[in-house]
């Protein structure tokens, strides 16, 4: 049982360091805005979640997971709303961002 | 706003040409298509040329003003040769000056003393904090703290007097356009800094008061604090804010935090350089109440660091607070 839990948080952790791996490299690849906030909000999402539930398949049930927990609904709450600022004030101060279609590399 | 480039020959361009009076809309009337191209292109070539000669008059004018400095020039000359030079020099003293120094966590170090050793053994006893880091940068240095803290406010009041306008006209045409590239009264961003905002007021309150307890204390639970009074000056606007957060809250808030600081340091120093005993109760470690002074510290550097971080947003995006 012991050895279970172990390597489902394993598996957990390695998913979370790959799509943070992703999501940097996607923030340096691309050039336009809304593509590399795209890029950010995969680490900022599943790399996050992905990172706490391994964390707490490691302790256990304890005030520390919930903790962890707390952490992940606070982060998911502000990254989604400072990713919506970004794009109204892009939006609103960028001439060409309106040609939507457009994927800059 | 900008325009394409192709639409400054079309019909309705020149229409609003005419309009605006910047043209003789029927002298202009193109005849052929061919004519108009030609007129064009002519323009272009003048504008061209004249962009030339504006041009070479400016190099002419900058070289004039520059040829008395005949030996800048032999510097910008030789100015690789020189950093390159300079660069290598700098690379060895600092190579030598690494060499000369002690090796990596020897037990002969001038950096492992008797000071260190007090720190752990005694801090806890003789400062009343279990946190032995706070014990140390508030009671053992506590001048040290007392320097970053004017620091702090000597930088507000120099972004103040940089930035700050007063009153008059241009007070009122930066307040109106305050938001003006912003999209206003956000709801997401309202609903979620409702319900946000009294979080992390509470997490920066929490970070102050158990400084001595726990990781954390005055500078980075002012930062969480400051960090929430500017989401919801971002979310809410200055009107809102001014209710609860002032210039006047801001200068009563600010001196007197400093002042009783330093109030607080004055005794520890008067006491310690008269060699006389501390009167103020630790308490048990391990309480909220307890560490003597350390406490009150916190709880005024936190008000500082809190103030000078809402004043940088501040004066940084209206100029004022």
């Amino acid at each position: 049982m012991e050895w279970v839990r172990f390597i489902a948080a394993v598996i957990c952790l390695a998913f979370a360091a790959i799509m943070e791996i992703i999501a940097i490299y996607g923030v340096y690849r691309f050039r336009f805005v809304m593509n590399r906030m795209h890029a950010a909000a995969i680490g900022d999402t599943l790399a996050l979640l992905l990172g706490a539930l391994g964390l707490v398949i490691l302790k256990g049930l304890s005030w520390f997971s919930l903790k962890m927990i707390l952490v992940v609904i606070l982060l998911w709450m502000t990254s989604s709303i400072s990713s919506h600022v970004i794009m109204r004030m892009e939006l609103c101060i960028d001439e060409e961002s309106i040609d939507l279609e457009r994927i800059d590399m | 706003m900008k325009k394409r480039s192709d639409y400054r020959s079309t019909f309705y361009s020149r229409i609003e040409n005419f309009v605006n009076g910047r043209e003789e809309f029927l002298l202009y009337k193109p005849k052929g298509d061919l004519e108009a191209k030609q007129l064009e292109s002519l323009e272009a070539e003048l504008t061209e040329a004249a962009d030339l000669l504006e041009k070479r008059e400016a190099r002419q004018r900058l070289q004039d003003m520059t040829e008395p400095l005949d030996f800048l020039k032999k510097f910008h000359r030789h100015y690789g040769k020189i950093a390159a030079i300079i660069c290598v020099m700098l690379l060895i003293l600092l190579l030598v000056a690494v060499s000369w120094l002690p090796p990596f966590g020897h037990p002969d170090n001038p950096a492992e003393n008797e000071v260190i050793k007090r720190y752990i053994e005694k801090g806890e006893e003789e400062t009343g904090a279990v946190n032995i880091v706070t014990g140390l940068i508030l009671n053992y240095r506590g001048f040290d703290t007392m320097g970053e803290t004017h620091v702090l406010f000597i930088a507000a009041s120099c972004v103040m007097i940089l930035l700050l306008i007063a009153e008059g006209e241009e007070k009122k045409s930066s307040y109106a356009f305050d938001r003006y590239l912003e999209p206003k009264n956000d709801i997401i961003v309202q609903k979620v800094a409702n319900f946000l905002v009294p979080v992390v007021f509470v997490f920066g309150i929490y970070v102050i008061l158990n400084g001595h307890l726990s990781p954390g204390g005055g500078f980075s639970g002012g930062a969480i604090i400051g960090a929430g009074l500017i989401l919801y000056v971002s979310a809410f606007g200055f009107k809102k804010t001014g209710r609860f957060f002032n210039e006047h809250v801001y200068k009563v808030a600010k001196v007197s935090a400093l002042c009783f600081y330093v109030s607080c340091l004055s005794y520890y120093f008067y006491m310690g350089a008269h060699g006389l005993d501390n009167h103020i109760p630790l308490g048990t470690p391990g309480n909220i109440i307890s560490s003597g002074l350390i406490l009150f510290i916190n709880i005024f550097v936190g008000t500082e660091v809190a103030c000078t971080m809402y004043a940088f947003y501040a004066l940084f995006r209206k100029g004022g607070l």
